[in-house]
């Protein structure tokens, strides 16, 4: 894969700091040259690879500025001496001249000396930076205008709670679904994902062609689990699910309900009154109770508690929309969570998904009261296994989606995803947060995210959100603000530097997977011959300097 | 050197940049901005022209309107030739030594009643190989460096069967050469790329 260096220019001024300035070579078209390349520094002793993060026009005389030049001829001969072209560079990495084996790019502590070469990188200064694509080192696209694998740090990945974020539209879901499809291929980590939308089953619909795209369970076969509250959906009418989930009311705790109280209308009057509930009829009981009474037991309940009755009236109306939820049982005989840990012991995936429940309310209550229950299930597990010296149990991904919901500020610090983002790996636990509102996340939480993915956003304090707690924002800033479609800023824990790729096509990751046969098979070979006519009709992305 | 029939001049004074010649022939004027050469000491010496003037012999006689066309006065009056003499004055834009052409001034000045010659071809190309006898013409006072440039560019051009290539690398030569003095830069430009 070896790539012919291009010198596009030459160091001019700079600092570690603020970035280094490159004069562009004249013979270079500036239109060619755009901002998140991927740029390598040609120091004396060191390689040091860049992010392009602006260009300017600059002149070096402001007569020329006052008095342009006209004609091309006069334009031409004046470019590179009365006028240039700036390239602003962030210095990430470095690297040796001469490395010897093992030696990895480490963050650059210093810069290259004045007129150093600028180059744009090769295929090889990716590889050395990214590695090579493998089973636990996956591609998952390419940099914008080349045509090399950046690959992921599965096993890095792992060891931090990690995000997507982007705007609907903006590929997150397909490229988090790539991503999951190389977890589970890999197993580096379990699987849980709570598929508000059912798109990491067993097919969703490509929002490209319409067309239904293979998903995680079609792909992966039996690697992966499908968990359902909702087994009677049409979702399922070419492949069964698993299991049918059923929540029984006694594992529902107060804590679950007040996440969800925005959903539920639950007023704080509200909440005291659970409590209340929660004392005098024990926990476990009190909900089943509570919402099998009419309206005549109600008023004995006032009586006998002391409590408003308005309130508890209230309650009572806003606690009854969970009756409207079909698998919220008084009793259950099964226990979900068992049969969670019991796949993830056989080393499955788990899929949960909610069919037509896929109301915010019943997303929220059953995310929540499931991982909640694992959560506690996996401390005492990591625990007793540190105590015995024996190996805990295997790492587990918590996948959710409309992550917000469950990491707002106002709520963060009581639920229990804000718990497993804080403890980072100390149980073999962590989240990855699909959201495309991150300015709702707090803080604290966002500053704990080992990797982001960031695709498309609009808004300015979604934006800010997601580089909180990162260096260099404002050359991030420069780049999400530049982001398109199927484009995604990739920084953090389980990447040497950050990179803004183009996501792989769908089709080559489904190929890649190779599980895939028959009708799958078909549709990659169509997907793949698809891919080849848009490169015959479109050309390759690659830019040519003339 | 050249064969002495090709010979358009006589120095008639010299300094360190510039010498005056006169021409052999009236009805011949060298070119404004043309290269020329004199040989003194064993060394090529090598001239910009930027001036041309025709005038009287006799410096306190001045020729006189007759109201008669140049050549029919000729036929009609040929003593009048011999009252008349061209001279042109040349800045000193460098010498060839062992073979080399340098652009630069050479350690003497050619010496009055040398004589002087057009350049060949190969010697206008390596003489105009880079620019940097523009900087040394710049740098000397009362010259039109506007014209003389534009004029001396064209003829190297002329000389390289229009090879747009080397106009492009004048006139970035002449951006970089003039940075600092932008407006002169862009009408020598201007006029060079009138040529194209």
């Amino acid at each position: 894969m070896a790539g012919k260096t291009k010198h596009i220019g030459s160091i001019i001024a700079g600092s570690l700091l603020g970035g280094l300035e490159a004069k562009l070579d004249e013979d270079i078209n500036v239109e060619g040259i755009s901002v998140g390349r991927l740029i390598v520094v040609d120091g004396a002793l060191n390689k040091f690879f860049c992010l392009l993060k602006d260009v300017s026009l600059e002149a070096t005389n402001e007569d020329i500025l006052l008095n342009p030049p006209r004609d091309d001829f006069s334009k031409m001969v004046h470019a590179g001496v009365n006028t240039f072209y700036k390239l602003s560079l962030q210095p990430m990495l470095i690297t040796s001249q001469e490395p010897e084996a093992g030696d990895r790019p480490r963050p650059s502590t210093t810069v290259p000396p004045h007129f150093s070469p600028v180059c744009e990188a090769t295929a090889d200064d990716i590889s050395l930076i990214f590695g090579e694509p493998g089973l636990t080192n996956p591609e998952i696209g390419s940099p914008i205008f080349m045509d090399v694998p950046v690959c992921l740090n599965l096993e890095r990945f792992c060891k931090r709670s990690n995000a997507v974020f982007g705007k609907s539209g903006s590929g997150k879901s397909v490229l988090a679904r790539m991503i999951l499809g190389h977890l589970v291929k890999s197993d580096m980590a379990i699987n849980l994902i709570f598929d508000m939308h059912g798109e990491y089953g067993w097919s969703a619909t490509s929002e490209g062609s319409g067309l239904d795209d293979p998903s995680l369970r079609q792909l992966l076969g039996s690697k992966v689990a499908i968990f359902t509250v909702d087994a009677d959906s049409p979702l399922y009418r070419k492949i069964r699910p698993d299991y049918d989930v059923q929540i029984p009311c006694g594992i529902i705790e107060i804590a679950d309900l007040e996440l969800a109280a925005g959903e539920l209308g639950l007023t704080p009057a509200g909440i005291e009154t659970m409590y209340r509930l929660h004392d005098a009829w024990g926990e476990g009981k009190w909900l089943a109770k509570f919402l099998a009474m009419d309206a005549g037991e109600l008023s004995l309940v006032v009586e006998e508690l002391k409590v408003n009755d308005q309130a508890l009236g209230k309650l009572h109306r806003c606690l009854s929309r969970l009756k409207r939820l079909p698998f919220i049982k008084k009793e259950v005989a099964d226990d979900t969570v068992a049969r969670i840990m019991n796949e993830i012991r056989a080393g499955r995936h788990i899929v949960f998904q909610f069919g037509r429940f896929n109301s915010m309310l019943s997303y929220i209550l059953v995310a929540n009261i499931l991982t909640r229950r694992l959560h506690r299930l996996y401390v005492d597990k990591t625990d007793s296994a540190r105590a015995e010296g024996t190996e805990g149990p295997k790492p587990l991904v918590v996948t959710i989606e409309e992550a917000h919901k469950f990491l707002d500020p106002a709520v963060a610090r009581q639920t229990i995803f804000g718990t497993i983002a804080r403890e980072m790996r100390k149980y073999n636990m962590v989240l990855l947060l699909i959201d495309q509102r991150p300015s709702g996340i707090d803080d604290e939480i966002l500053s704990q995210v080992g990797t982001r993915i960031i695709g498309e956003l609009g808004d300015e304090r979604d934006i800010n959100a997601v580089l909180t707690g990162l260096p260099s924002q404002g050359t991030l800033k420069v780049l999400i603000n530049n982001l398109e479609p199927r484009q995604f800023l990739l920084t953090g824990f389980a990447l040497p530097m950050p990179v803004v790729i183009d996501a792989k096509e769908y089709g080559l990751f489904c190929d890649e997977l190779r599980v895939g046969a028959g009708v799958i098979g078909d549709e990659i070979e169509r997907r793949k011959s698809m891919d080849t006519l848009k490169a015959s009709v479109f050309g390759d992305d690659e830019i040519r300097f003339d | 050197m050249s064969e002495l029939s090709e010979r358009i001049g006589e120095i008639i004074q010299v300094s360190t940049t510039r010498f005056l010649a006169q021409s052999d022939d009236l009805s011949v004027l060298p070119h404004f901005g043309s290269f020329i050469k004199t040989q003194s000491q064993g060394m090529n010496i090598y001239g910009l022209v930027f001036n041309v003037y025709e005038t009287s012999i006799d410096p306190n006689r001045r020729a006189m309107a007759f109201g008669i066309e140049r050549a029919e006065l000729l036929r009609r009056q040929p003593q009048i030739a011999e009252f008349l003499k061209v001279e042109f004055e040349a800045v000193v834009i460098g010498f060839a030594d062992a073979g080399y052409i340098r652009a630069y001034l050479p350690p003497f000045p050619p010496r009055i009643h040398s004589f002087v010659y057009p350049c060949d071809s190969r010697e206008v190309i390596d003489l105009t190989e880079d620019l940097e006898f523009i900087r040394s013409v710049n740098a000397l006072p009362g010259l039109p460096v506007e014209e003389l440039a534009a004029a001396s560019i064209r003829l190297a051009y002329a000389e390289r069967g229009n090879d747009s290539a080397f106009l492009t690398r004048a006139g970035q030569e002449i951006a970089q050469l003039l940075k600092d003095e932008y407006e002169k830069a862009r009408s020598i430009i201007r006029r060079i790329s009138d040529g194209r």
